[in-house]
């Protein structure tokens, strides 16, 4: 058996805090061009620009700066830069120059202006970059969203395969629903998953969405380059082919006459050995470059599937094969017995009573003591057949298993009701296990159960054969324990089919049995 | 006259003790046939008065064999035994179901009880001192 682990996948991007207030380290980069963004512009207006500019055009460079400073430090900083800034201009550039008095009342409107106008500025400025930021982070959240839902999508699929194998479910039926998942979680126009035979031959084992013909469930075909699957056939890797229409021409560009225009196929690997491949086929986009990663978890569920069925399949064929053997060998020993031993025995019987009509009538104690052995013979023969009958019964080979089970029902030492509803003949091995469950269950019955009657039921239903095997003894039979009802199990098991004991104390034994009509 | 028996066994050894003891008891073994084939051939040919047939008739089911033989009318149901090494129980089902007049024992084989079976044959050279009952 094996198991798969998958390591989980990659912790989405984290997602931006929601920010009430800028940080620390924003507000302290704001003070700091404050710092020197102010006195360096003061030092300009000073200098080089003395005489030239007018006092609102200094007055302007100067909202500039403090509006810097807000963008990048917050209100805090950008009022403190604001007052800063009035306080310069005060000093360096109104009448009387050099001095924080202020001469004419207009520039005190101006001032009082400039610190209004910085501070809305500010707050306009830092709204309009928080707004873009909001923007960006709403992008960023939808972006994680689409992200996560792909994510969880893909992890309900991946659950939803990976219960099926676990259920033991056939291959069969897993390949298309494996298909189904792969093919629309990943938008695929066409799933195939294909069988690699020896022969370097792929047959496609199920298929869904709209394939091309030659991708049709059961279709064989070579595969060949620049087909995905004779990459994957070739390494062993996954391998995609996207463009297939760049380079659609006369060439021998097979996915491209398909329409296909893009396809991606990765390995399926049963312990160590290329098993075959699943493939999706896009007729418009291209997949996405993570696809081929992403497909990894199904094709280790497949593999996984593939394997366990195998080991199944082989574990119940060795099992058919040795309950198989074991009966042949009983069948060639009862008709050993039987060809060879018997039928001597009976010759001997026929020849014994020849000279017993030989012996002169005069003769009666030699007669006699020949009827005496003839007796012993017929006692003899009678324990031969019984152990015959113990090995292998003749009849089933002969009659089949009604009247097998009627002799059954007639040698058994209580009252056995038969109720035979099928006169189908079943395959050898089904016969010779359902003989020897009622054989068994009537023994068992007989000795154990102090019952006064069984009821033996045998019917077809589709294509199992039912057997129902009660009586109306005391019950409590332990199926653990009786090394006849284990044996049993094995048999019938080994045949794919079933058997269910149920004995509870002062209820009776009832066995059910299945088996199939025809073993596989 | 006698009593004309054709034996259906694949058993060489029981077929030559048989035919020992019933020709000693009145009954003459006048073919022997180890298949279903070579019965019906020896029956068409024969006509005889009684038809023992084997029910393990190696690879065939003497049952079938039996059938055949009596569709093809060159023996009388009435006139065919089945014989088997086990008892008759074994095979009550089939032994009913079958055209054949009855079912011997092989070790029970004797002219006496063939003729118990069928009833009084034309054959009435049988004599009685050298054919005790069966067993």
């Amino acid at each position: 058996m094996q198991t798969v682990t998958r390591e989980p996948a990659a912790a989405p991007r984290r997602l931006p805090a929601r920010r009430a207030r800028l940080p620390v380290r924003r507000r302290l980069a704001g003070a700091l061009t404050g710092l020197v963004v102010l006195p360096l512009l003061t030092l300009l207006m000073h200098t080089v620009l003395r005489g030239i500019l007018n006092l609102s055009s200094q007055m302007l460079l100067y909202l500039v700066a403090v509006v810097v400073v807000g963008l990048i430090g917050g209100l805090l900083p950008a009022l403190t830069a604001a007052v800063a800034a009035a306080t310069l201009v005060a000093y360096y550039f109104m009448a009387p120059i050099d001095a924080f008095a202020i001469a004419d009342p207009n520039n005190v409107v101006a001032l009082v202006s400039f610190l209004g106008a910085a501070a809305v500025s500010s707050v306009i400025g830092l709204a309009a970059r928080r707004t873009q930021e909001a923007e960006t982070l709403a992008t960023a959240i939808a972006e994680s969203r689409e992200e996560l839902r792909v994510l969880v999508a893909e992890q309900a699929s991946l659950r939803r395969v990976a219960t099926l194998v676990a259920r033991g479910v056939p291959p069969a039926d897993i390949f298309p629903a494996v298909a189904q998942e792969v093919g629309s979680l990943f938008g695929a126009d066409a799933t195939p998953i294909a069988r690699l035979d020896p022969d370097g031959v792929a047959t496609v084992v199920a298929v869904v969405g709209e394939p091309p013909a030659m991708l049709a469930a059961g279709s064989r075909w070579k595969p060949e380059p620049p087909l995905a699957i004779a990459m994957v056939l070739r390494t062993g890797r996954s391998a995609r082919t996207d463009d297939y229409h760049d380079g659609c021409g006369p060439a021998d560009n097979a996915d491209c006459r398909l329409g296909i225009r893009s396809a991606v196929a990765a390995p399926i690997v049963v312990e160590g050995r290329l098993w075959g491949t699943i493939g999706i086929l896009g007729r418009h986009e291209r997949f996405p470059a993570d696809t081929e990663q992403r497909m990894v978890g199904f094709t280790e569920l497949i593999g996984t599937a593939v394997a366990n069925a195998d080991s199944r399949a082989q574990l119940t064929a060795s099992r058919a094969r040795i309950v198989a053997a074991a009966d042949d060998a009983r069948r060639r020993i009862e008709r050993d017995l039987h060809d060879g031993t018997q039928q001597r025995l009976v010759s001997l019987c026929l020849q014994l009573r020849l000279a017993q009509s030989a012996v002169p009538a005069e003769s009666s104690e030699l007669q006699r003591q020949i009827g005496r052995v003839a007796e012993e013979l017929t006692g003899a023969m009678e324990e031969l057949r019984e152990i015959a009958r113990g090995i292998h019964p003749a009849i089933l080979s002969e009659g089949g298993l009604g009247p097998a089970l009627r002799t059954l029902a007639r040698r058994a030492a209580i009252p056995v009701e038969l109720d035979i509803r099928t006169d189908d003949r079943a395959a050898e091995p089904i016969e010779v296990a359902a003989y020897y469950v009622v054989s068994e269950a009537l023994t068992n019955t007989t000795k154990h159960a102090h019952a006064s009657y069984a009821h033996v039921s045998v019917e077809k239903r589709g294509s199992r054969l039912h057997l129902s095997i009660r009586d109306d003894g005391e019950g409590g039979a332990d199926p653990a324990r009786g090394s006849g009802l284990v044996g049993l199990r094995d048999r019938v098991h080994a045949l794919d089919g079933s058997i269910e004991v149920n004995s509870r104390r002062g209820e009776g034994t009832a066995i059910v049995a299945e088996l199939p009509l025809r073993p596989n | 006259m006698t009593v004309r028996c054709l034996i259906v066994d694949d058993s060489r050894r029981f077929v030559d003790a048989a035919r020992g003891l019933l020709e000693r008891q009145g009954i003459t073994v006048v073919g022997v046939a180890s298949t279903g084939a070579e019965a019906l051939e020896q029956a068409a040919e024969l006509r005889p008065d009684v038809t023992l047939v084997d029910i393990n008739l190696g690879g065939e089911s003497g049952f079938d064999v039996a059938g055949q033989l009596s569709r093809r009318g060159d023996v009388a149901p009435s006139s065919m035994i089945l014989i088997s090494a086990q008892t008759e129980p074994d095979y009550a089902d089939l032994i009913a179901a079958s055209p054949a007049a009855g079912f011997l024992s092989k070790a029970a084989l004797s002219a006496f009880a063939i003729l118990d079976l069928l009833g009084p044959l034309d054959g009435d050279s049988l004599d009685p001192r050298s054919a005790p009952r069966g067993r």
